[in-house]
């Protein structure tokens, strides 16, 4: 453990890649999206009515808070343009002959386009759009209405007679940051330990020096392993502790669960993503093997932990995949006692399978004891 | 040059990294979001009205394809159970006097959603299912109760649907999660495979001795790997969206041309930082959580409108950023070169900066050695 200790603090890129990698990622995410919610995206109004009463609705809806009107034109082509070129998700099409159709009853159609190419903008602007329609449509009922003599209160109730009213369980704000941040930072914490591991003891065997290190240790392999990985676990968890005291003291992030049985989670995340690097540098004793398939391997855990797009719409093979990555169960151990303080049988269930990657390493053991001893696999 | 092709097609390493993992990552992209909708999200339901109305409405919901509703509940404690057991991921409720209020000309009732929100993909296909029907079931009370108020019926039609509208998605019909995802995924693929291999290039060379830090090698090694990547990305951006059913809407030509400033400038970038780099593995190791930032610096997946002004001006300094939106844009929305002029010309920029800075780190690294 000491020539441990004194070998990471003699290659500065260790402390580096844990800590600050770790440091800056988290400044990054909570700082990106400070605003947590993803409101006013801008859009455009063809108006190919230029009446007064398309250019009084235009009004009205620039003075919505919701709506942010970035460009008013006459012609389509211009607003698809400035949609193909990034500045606006959403065209909203007030129809010629709009007012003339409208004062005779005609019906008159409003079109609107979204663009799909990208999610959030694409769907906050749908909103946007779908509130501008309600307003189109409620000042042409009042308008009418008035005229035939009723009062507002009485037209207020004929206007909604029917209201839906949604509530999001756990994260009340629709808070992107609270739902995206606190599983990518855990995240990028597992990859780190992942790679660390593997590069630790990768290393040993790149450089051919598993032979000093396992004499160190006293030629026992277990005091050996133990003893190269007690360093970094102690920085991992407090990171991981860091990370979680973050997040939920000073971000605010809401727990509405247990805080002890979600932090041990953490902890045996951390413990979970250290064996599977030894699981995978004992398979492949090749140090640049290693780690290009931990690299893949982890990447992956972001989409297979099934946090963006749900678990249950993948097809049942990828759905089996996801139970091998160690992300996966953290991410149940969140929402359980995050976000749903569920009963706990549902974090048990997930830690007795991060637990199963403990064991799973072990099984490597004789194969990776092989390796340190004879140095038998190829160097690059 | 013709050395640097030697060494990357004598790399097993390198190889798989620029060959493998650029050809083999889209496909597992592809597989794991292969539904691109989600669909029959289980839902509770908890109605305490107890009314033909409320029964139609649940009727009407239900077929829709978002949802299913799975679990009908006597209370909503009875559902919050449900819905902490991730046994439903929302839960509808109709308060007892939702029927009377309906039938009340004056009252307005309530519909209450709750909404599981470990994905937001939940949330959107419960709220979206629940908004059409709702929207289809308000139209028809309306014209009850215009006619209530001695409002012929005509007019009342008139009058609910003063001005129907028209809704289209434009770009990707299907609307999905991969349709939108995995574009930006190619072009970040290119980037980053590159990246890494180009740093474990790098750091091969400094272990093994074999530094060479003249203009020529600069230039040559630039060029090796521009051809190798030049056809990588002919096939990654002009096989695969057609191969994978994703949108592809753009011109190939425009593709072929926006790729020789970005492939530049990915290359010339990755030859700065991998200046810092000592080993082919340590870079691996720091650069992997790269890939997220960047992917999110960018402005794919959180709109770059929300993003604060000093995280956007180190955006513009990746050529990720614009890669990414010049090739949406080009590929998904159909916007022709011209249209994407503001990225094309920071890739050029980007592109010649960063070419100056390798030139001059590497000269610096040459200096010591001269004297």
């Amino acid at each position: 453990m000491q020539r441990e200790l004194h070998m990471m603090f003699a290659r500065p890129l260790y402390l580096f890649a844990s800590v600050g990698v770790m440091l800056l990622s988290t400044f990054f995410f909570l700082t990106l999206m400070r605003g947590g919610t993803a409101e006013n995206m801008p859009v455009a109004v063809v108006d190919l009515d230029q009446t007064t009463i398309s250019r009084r609705l235009i009004h009205e809806m620039q003075a919505t808070p919701s709506v942010d009107i970035r460009l008013v034109t006459n012609a389509y082509p211009e607003a698809r343009l400035a949609m193909q070129q990034g500045h606006i998700y959403g065209i909203f099409v007030i129809p010629e002959g709009f007012y003339d159709d409208l004062v005779s009853l005609k019906r008159p159609q409003l079109d609107f386009y979204v663009t799909n190419a990208y999610t959030v903008g694409g769907n906050t602007a749908y909103k946007q759009m779908l509130t501008m329609v309600n307003l189109t449509s409620g000042a042409f009922q009042r308008e009418v209405l008035r005229k035939k003599g009723f009062t507002d209160d009485v037209i207020m109730h004929r206007i909604q007679p029917l209201t839906i009213e949604g509530h999001m369980v756990a994260n009340p704000w629709g808070n992107y940051s609270v739902y995206l941040v606190s599983t990518i930072l855990p995240g990028i914490l597992g990859l780190i330990c992942l790679m660390l591991t593997i590069f630790a003891i990768g290393y040993e065997l790149k450089m051919q020096t598993s032979h000093a290190w396992l004499r160190a240790a006293g030629s026992n392999y277990t005091v050996a392993m133990i003893g190269k990985l007690i360093p970094y676990t102690v920085i991992y968890l407090i990171l991981g502790l860091g990370c979680h005291a973050i997040l939920y003291r000073f971000a605010g992030f809401p727990v509405y669960g247990n805080h002890a049985r979600l932090l041990f989670g953490m902890v045996l995340f951390i413990f979970a993503m250290e064996a599977l690097g030894i699981t995978l540098i004992g398979l492949l004793p090749t140090l640049r093997d290693a780690l290009s398939i931990g690299a893949l391997y982890s990447m992956l855990g972001f989409s297979l932990s099934g946090f963006t797009y749900p678990q249950m719409s993948m097809l049942p093979p990828v759905r089996a995949l996801t139970y091998m990555e160690p992300l996966r169960h953290y991410y149940l151990i969140y929402v359980n006692e995050a976000l749903m303080a569920g009963p706990v049988v549902n974090t048990i269930r997930p830690m007795l399978a991060l637990t199963a990657f403990l064991l799973v390493s072990l099984l490597v053991a004789p194969r990776l004891c092989n390796a340190l001893i004879n140095q038998n696999y190829p160097l690059k | 040059m013709v050395n640097e092709l030697r060494r990357i097609f004598r790399d097993p390493g390198v190889l798989t990294i620029f060959l493998v993992a650029t050809l083999a990552y889209p496909l597992i992209y592809k597989v794991v979001y292969w539904n691109e909708q989600i669909t029959d999200v289980p839902v509770a339901v908890v109605d305490l009205s107890h009314s033909p109305q409320s029964r139609a409405f649940l009727h009407k919901w239900n077929a829709a394809p978002d949802i299913r509703l799975t679990h009908t509940c006597a209370s909503m404690i009875e559902a919050e159970q449900l819905l902490r057991e991730q046994k439903v991921h929302g839960i509808i409720y109709f308060p007892r006097d939702f029927a009377d209020q309906l039938a009340d000309p004056l009252g307005q009732a309530h519909i209450s959603l709750y909404c599981d929100m470990s994905s937001f993909l939940y949330m959107k296909a419960i709220y979206l299912s629940c908004n059409q029907v709702m929207l289809e079931d308000m139209r028809n009370i309306q014209i009850d109760r215009y006619e209530q108020m001695g409002i012929g019926k005509d007019m009342a039609w008139a009058l609910v649907q003063d001005a129907p509208y028209h809704e289209v998605a434009l770009f990707t019909p299907t609307g999905g999660y991969g349709s939108f995802l995995i574009p930006a995924v190619l072009i970040l693929i290119l980037h980053q495979t590159l990246f890494f291999g180009i740093c474990m290039l790098t750091g091969t060379a400094r272990e093994e001795n074999r530094e060479n830090y003249s203009l020529r090698n600069l230039i040559g090694r630039a060029m090796a790997y521009f051809l190798v990547y030049y056809g990588l990305a002919a096939i990654l951006l002009g096989l695969y969206p057609r191969l994978f059913g994703l949108p592809h809407i753009g011109q190939f030509g425009d593709i072929l041309l926006l790729m020789v400033p970005y492939l530049l400038a990915v290359i010339f970038f990755s030859l700065c930082v991998s200046m810092f780099i000592r080993n082919r593995e340590s870079g691996l190791v720091l650069l992997i959580s790269s890939s997220l930032i960047f992917l999110f610096l960018a402005g794919i997946s959180w709109p770059k409108e929300m993003i604060p002004d000093e995280w956007w001006y180190i955006a513009c300094c990746i050529p990720y950023t614009f890669g990414a939106h010049a090739f949406i844009h080009i590929n998904s929305m159909g916007a022709s070169l011209a249209a994407t002029s503001t990225e094309f010309i920071g890739l050029c920029i980007q592109t010649v900066a960063y070419f100056l800075l390798a030139c001059g780190l590497f000269y610096l690294r040459r200096r010591p050695k001269a004297l």
